[in-house]
């Protein structure tokens, strides 16, 4: 009885633990954050809308400096090599990052991520190497996607392996609309999923805790009847 | 390793076996943050950690055969608990990369084998049930400090104290190694 009620009392404890810090417990390889959706997913919950991002990026001796746009939520950055640009006639060159206020879905493609507007007031001579944030509450993207227009064409401009869990890399030579997602005429990618929200908190914590319970008593005898015999209740707490 | 560590003093083998998990997990973290290296330091950061039980017997780290559906039943419940509170709280269903999923495998059997396992057991031997219970769930908080944000420590001692009561009252490993498996492939 006494490891029961051990074992109840630490299900308690873990439950007020993680209810104050969300997600709970979990071994940090996860979003950092939660992603800032322009139309949020209905599991999404509360939201912040995603923010914008500027650089300028000074022009040397008719050479672009090296340098990284980035919106200030960090779920997209784009990073230009030195002489990324043609600066011809500049002595700076102005990036700027804006996510899309609709949510458009073409024909064929599932977006998984906000779709964004990078603009700059030079034209790219160079790759410059393009990093979306996706959410763990939507399949993993198989590529990125760009267009001229928001209303499309939309075009696959492929993705590199993946550098940091939940983000997607690729590279672009034009400035334009930007979304990663992956063709709907496909299943969703591999993915894993588990849970669900509720709104019968307290029954289920209590349902939960009685079967964490009930499960470890027929154990927890068993344990007992084979420490007959041995040290009776040796080093027991 | 096992093999040579049953040689030494139970005191010495805690020791050792404590900072050779807090070493393996710290680096682990660190190399994770790399580009590139996420999978790559879970999947061999688990096996690393998985070491440390390698020689062990079975019934030592409390992997007995015995009432299996048990075992799986109380892992499935200790899954659900853990992921309640994030489940409840973000009403979200998360999802999380096939890749990234073999690698949450991986170092979550690695830290049970490590925590509740060789560590636990360590302990248990030099101070028996309470300084095993109390020591493996510090041992572990200790070992999540970089990966997590000191806010977030508390929730993460919390499943550690869980986890390592249930090694102590059921003498089993394989629910905590299946709850914690749950957990990670949602969180």
């Amino acid at each position: 009885m006494k490891r029961a009620v051990l074992l109840a009392a630490a299900v308690t404890t873990y439950m007020v633990a993680a209810w104050m810090v969300a997600p709970g417990f979990y071994d940090g390889f996860g979003p950092t954050q939660p992603y800032n959706w322009t139309c949020p997913p209905p599991q999404a919950g509360a939201n912040t809308k995603p923010s914008l991002g500027h650089l300028d990026i000074k022009v040397i001796g008719g050479v672009s400096d090296a340098n990284s746009a980035f919106t200030n939520d960090g779920q997209l950055v784009i990073g230009f090599l030195p002489g990324a640009f043609d600066a011809t006639g500049k002595t700076t060159i102005s990036v700027d990052i804006t996510p899309l206020s609709t949510c458009p879905q073409p024909p064929g493609i599932r977006f998984v991520t906000n779709v964004y507007q990078i603009t700059a007031s030079a034209p790219l001579a160079k790759s410059a190497n393009l990093v979306l944030r996706f959410s763990n509450l939507e399949p993993a993207p198989t590529d990125v996607y760009y267009a001229s227009d928001p209303g499309g064409p939309w075009k696959s401009i492929g993705a590199q392996q993946q550098a940091q869990p939940f983000t997607i890399v690729t590279s672009t030579k034009s400035f334009g609309y930007f979304a990663a997602g992956y063709p709907s005429t496909s299943p969703p990618p591999g993915a894993v999923t588990v849970g669900g929200g509720g709104q019968t908190l307290p029954i289920i914590v209590a349902v939960l805790i009685a079967l964490v319970v009930l499960a470890g008593i027929p154990l927890a005898i068993l344990r007992r009847r084979q420490s007959h015999g041995e040290v009776e209740e040796e080093g027991d707490v | 390793m096992s093999l040579v560590l049953t040689r030494t003093h139970p005191g010495i083998r805690a020791l050792l076996v404590g900072a050779y998990v807090l070493c393996v997990e710290w680096a682990r973290v660190s190399i994770q943050s790399q580009p590139y290296m996420a999978i790559p330091a879970l999947v061999m950061g688990g096996a690393a950690l998985g070491l440390v039980a390698l020689g062990s017997p079975a019934d030592r780290l409390g992997l007995g055969k015995s009432r299996p559906g048990l075992r799986i039943l109380g892992g499935l419940a200790i899954g659900a608990v853990l992921l309640l509170p994030g489940a409840v709280r973000s009403s979200a269903v998360p999802i999380l990369p096939a890749g990234l999923a073999f690698a949450a495998i991986a170092v979550s059997i690695g830290e049970e084998l490590a925590f509740r396992g060789a560590l636990y057991a360590a302990l248990d031997e030099l101070g028996g049930a309470p300084l095993a219970i109390a020591g493996s769930t510090a041992v572990w908080t200790a070992a999540h400090v970089l990966s997590h944000p000191p806010v977030f420590l508390g929730a993460v001692a919390a499943a550690g104290l869980l986890l390592a009561l249930w090694r102590w009252a059921c003498r089993d490993l394989v629910a905590p190694i299946i709850g914690h498996v749950i957990a990670d492939l949602a969180l």
